[in-house]
């Protein structure tokens, strides 16, 4: 085989498997981020994150808040649930943070296995 | 129904044939719910495997892993299932699955985990499942290691047909509506041969998802979408296809596959496995990779 084409498909073959293994990470990211909270689901994303703050600046101790699925849901304490999303979102993303830096590090398909 | 001997648990059912040792594939997924849900196991057998059990396996394990076995003696319906293992190699089983609705009854929990044995608990992620306000969870979604979408006939009964639920994964808590779920479970599997007609699904084998399937479409209002029935979220059951291989174990939660290409099926990739609960529906690599295994949750 011509040398050219042997090293593209090489790349070709470690460009496929890590980026398999980055949408691995991300979709144990993205479960990580899924609060429960009185009977709601929540994404510890920005959004949410900065809504339950921004409630809470306005002195809210408690609020009907549409959860993930379109679910008005009464929290009693808003406080509760920052304090909730901020620890999801925290572990989420330091998980995310550990697996990434060691795929970028991964330079062939053997440091990916960690062979 | 029995007596319910505690809050929260997990359950397997598990009946040996000529090929595969069900009974040893509890023992290790029911290792992986102890070391990462922390939750009582259930094993449901039949006498013959019970036996295997006694005889295969040490009494440290089985102590340490099944806290309650249920023997059950119901008649299982002649069910042959087509085994690949790799792309290659394939055999048939005898697979007995015809009373997995009757974990209603045989269930020693208020709130009820059903996993299959093959499906390899590897985060603590279903435990919030359990504070869930949905009396039934099933997965409604899967994808494959490879993060592929599954084959047709694994998301839809048939072309046109109704969404695939997964029976894989079910989570139950004792409320009426748990009941008439598994009530319309048992109707259908009853009534299996009218409701292939009716929904138009492969005949080959009984599969319990297509039950649960048809069963949440008629408690729906014969629509697809519904709010009766927890989804997990929405998140994809993760399936390790029979024609996918795990060639290491570098430990209990980190595995590396060899997966195919669902269309050219010698085109493989390596994929590593770790923090991530996982369908390994090859059960001869599951069978061959569980010495390591055990070995190496034994060590923790």
């Amino acid at each position: 085989m011509d040398e050219r084409l042997e090293k593209a498909l090489d790349f070709s073959n470690y460009a496929l498997t890590i980026n398999n293994q980055k949408r691995n990470i991300r979709n144990r990211v993205a479960q990580l981020q899924i609060v429960h909270h009185l009977g709601g689901v929540f994404i510890a994303d920005h959004e949410t994150i900065a809504f339950v703050k921004t409630l809470i600046d306005l002195k809210h101790k408690s609020s009907v808040v549409i959860d993930s699925k379109n679910n008005p849901i009464t929290v009693k304490s808003l406080k509760e649930l920052l304090e909730k999303l901020v620890n999801a979102y925290t572990s989420a993303t330091t998980e995310f943070d550990v697996e990434n830096e060691k795929l970028k590090k991964s330079r062939n398909i053997k440091k990916i296995m960690d062979w | 129904m029995g007596e319910i001997l505690a809050p929260k648990g997990v359950c397997f059912f598990a009946y040996n044939n000529d090929q595969l040792d069900y009974v040893k594939m509890a023992l290790a997924a029911g290792m992986y719910v102890k070391k990462n849900l922390k939750l009582p196991v259930c094993l449901i057998t039949d006498k013959g495997s019970e036996s295997w059990l006694e005889q295969s396996q040490s009494k440290k394990h089985i102590k340490k892993v099944f806290d309650y076995i249920v023997v059950t003696n119901d008649e299982m319906k002649k069910n042959r299932r087509r085994h690949f293992d790799s792309p290659w190699t394939e055999f048939s089983a005898q697979f007995n699955n015809s009373n997995k609705h009757k974990i209603y009854q045989y269930s020693p929990f208020e709130q009820t985990l059903l996993l299959d044995i093959d499906y390899i608990v590897k985060t603590d992620v279903l435990l919030k499942y359990f504070d869930s306000d949905k009396p039934v969870c099933m997965f409604d979604r899967a994808t494959t290691v490879r993060n592929e979408l599954p084959a047709l006939e694994e998301r839809f009964l048939y072309d046109a047909g109704i969404k695939m639920w997964w029976s894989t994964v079910v989570y139950f808590d004792r409320s009426d509506f748990s009941e008439l779920f598994f009530n319309t479970w048992s109707h259908v599997a009853e009534n299996y041969e009218f409701y292939q007609y009716l929904y138009n699904f492969p005949s080959k084998l009984f599969r319990t998802d297509y039950c649960v399937s048809i069963a949440i479409h008629i408690l729906a209002g014969m629509q697809n979408e519904q709010l009766l029935i927890g989804n997990f979220d929405n998140t994809e059951l993760v399936n390790m296809s029979q024609k996918d291989d795990i060639i290491e174990v570098k430990n209990e939660n980190e595995w590396v596959m060899l997966v195919h290409d669902q269309r050219e099926v010698w085109k493989n990739i390596l994929v590593k496995v770790n923090n991530q609960d996982i369908h390994v529906m090859n059960k001869r690599a599951l069978d061959r990779a569980l010495p390591e295994i055990i070995e190496a949750l034994d060590a923790n």
